[in-house]
């Protein structure tokens, strides 16, 4: 019985987590600042309700599964988040005033100032299309 | 008496789940640009493994364990699949979010030019300019990588097909234009 109670309360705090990302989700103004709260849920949520079903079930074959689940989320995540990122950062939907530091700007600016450098060495002007 | 704090928990972990659900709907309705919408959606798809566990864990039954195996594949696949194909033509909905986004500046960014090689072999073709070409890439020079090092590493993130098929088209167009303008 005590360990119903600890199940039902690892559940209600991952059921807490996904609503707090979801608040976040709203209340924030910002591609990045939304996927900060929204990967909370994704990993520790999943990892809080998977330890309630481990609690349950305290079988091999239950708690393999699990952490098969957990492990793949923990390794898939971070990727998805990645390349939403990125996206964002390419089609500018992050506020640049909320930015402490922005270091991927000086990546892109010497892959620009390596794509000038490329064409004046290729020979080919830019007036004619830039004017 | 512990099966009343067990229910009550229940009750209330399913009513947080409903209601977070419901204010991801609304991120996703609301959201200015199609990556918001895809983060609501990976909101909505992990209150659904949360509550499907809880189910899971309450009611016997782990045979749906392989249910949340999928359903955490799809969350990373749909994710992946749609940052990867959005295109900068991907426009916010107007006032969605007010006076959040439009403090943005043009020359605060570092968009590259467009692709000069392509511009001159279609001036130089006759063939009119493709507008639809800037909807789907992101880049219009194949070469240009903004997010390359400076050691020179390219793209790590896989292909990009954007630029590729977009020159495939202009090439075969002017191809044909060209095959008909000659008899």
């Amino acid at each position: 019985m005590v360990l119903d109670i600890i199940s039902a309360v690892l559940i209600f705090l991952g059921a807490l987590l996904s609503l707090a990302a979801a608040v976040g989700l709203v209340r924030f103004g910002d591609l990045l600042s939304r996927m900060h709260a929204s990967a909370k849920p994704q990993v520790l949520g999943l990892i809080l309700v998977a330890v309630a079903i481990a609690i349950q079930f305290p079988t091999w074959a239950t708690v393999s599964t699990l952490a098969i689940i957990i492990s793949f989320q923990l390794v898939t995540i971070p990727v998805a988040t990645h390349m939403v990122g990125r996206a964002g950062y390419r089609t500018k939907h992050l506020r640049r005033s909320m930015l402490y530091r922005d270091e991927l700007a000086e990546a892109v600016d010497r892959a620009e100032a390596r794509e000038l450098a490329w064409e004046r060495q290729r020979g080919i002007g830019t007036d004619h299309h830039d004017g | 008496m512990n099966q009343i704090v067990i229910d009550v928990l229940i009750v209330a972990g399913s009513v947080l789940l409903a209601a977070s659900v419901i204010i991801a709907l609304y991120r996703i309705v609301r959201g200015p640009s199609i990556l918001d919408r895809m983060i609501g959606t990976d909101v909505v798809l992990a209150s659904i493994m949360c509550g499907l566990g809880g189910y899971m864990a309450l009611s016997d039954r782990t045979d749906l364990l392989p249910v949340l195996i999928v359903l955490a594949m799809l969350g990373f696949v749909g994710s992946v699949s749609v940052s990867r194909y959005v295109s900068k033509s991907d426009s916010m909905t107007p006032g969605a979010e007010a006076g959040a986004l439009s403090d943005f500046s043009n020359s605060d960014w570092h968009m590259p030019r467009d692709g000069q090689g392509k511009a001159t072999a279609e001036a130089a073709s006759g063939s009119p300019a493709y507008s639809e070409v800037d909807e789907v890439t992101e880049i219009e020079d194949p070469t240009f990588d903004p997010h390359a090092d400076a050691e020179g590493e390219g793209l790590g993130t896989g292909p990009d097909p954007g630029p590729d098929d977009a020159e495939d088209q202009g090439s075969g167009t002017s191809a044909k234009r060209g095959e008909s303008n000659g008899p």
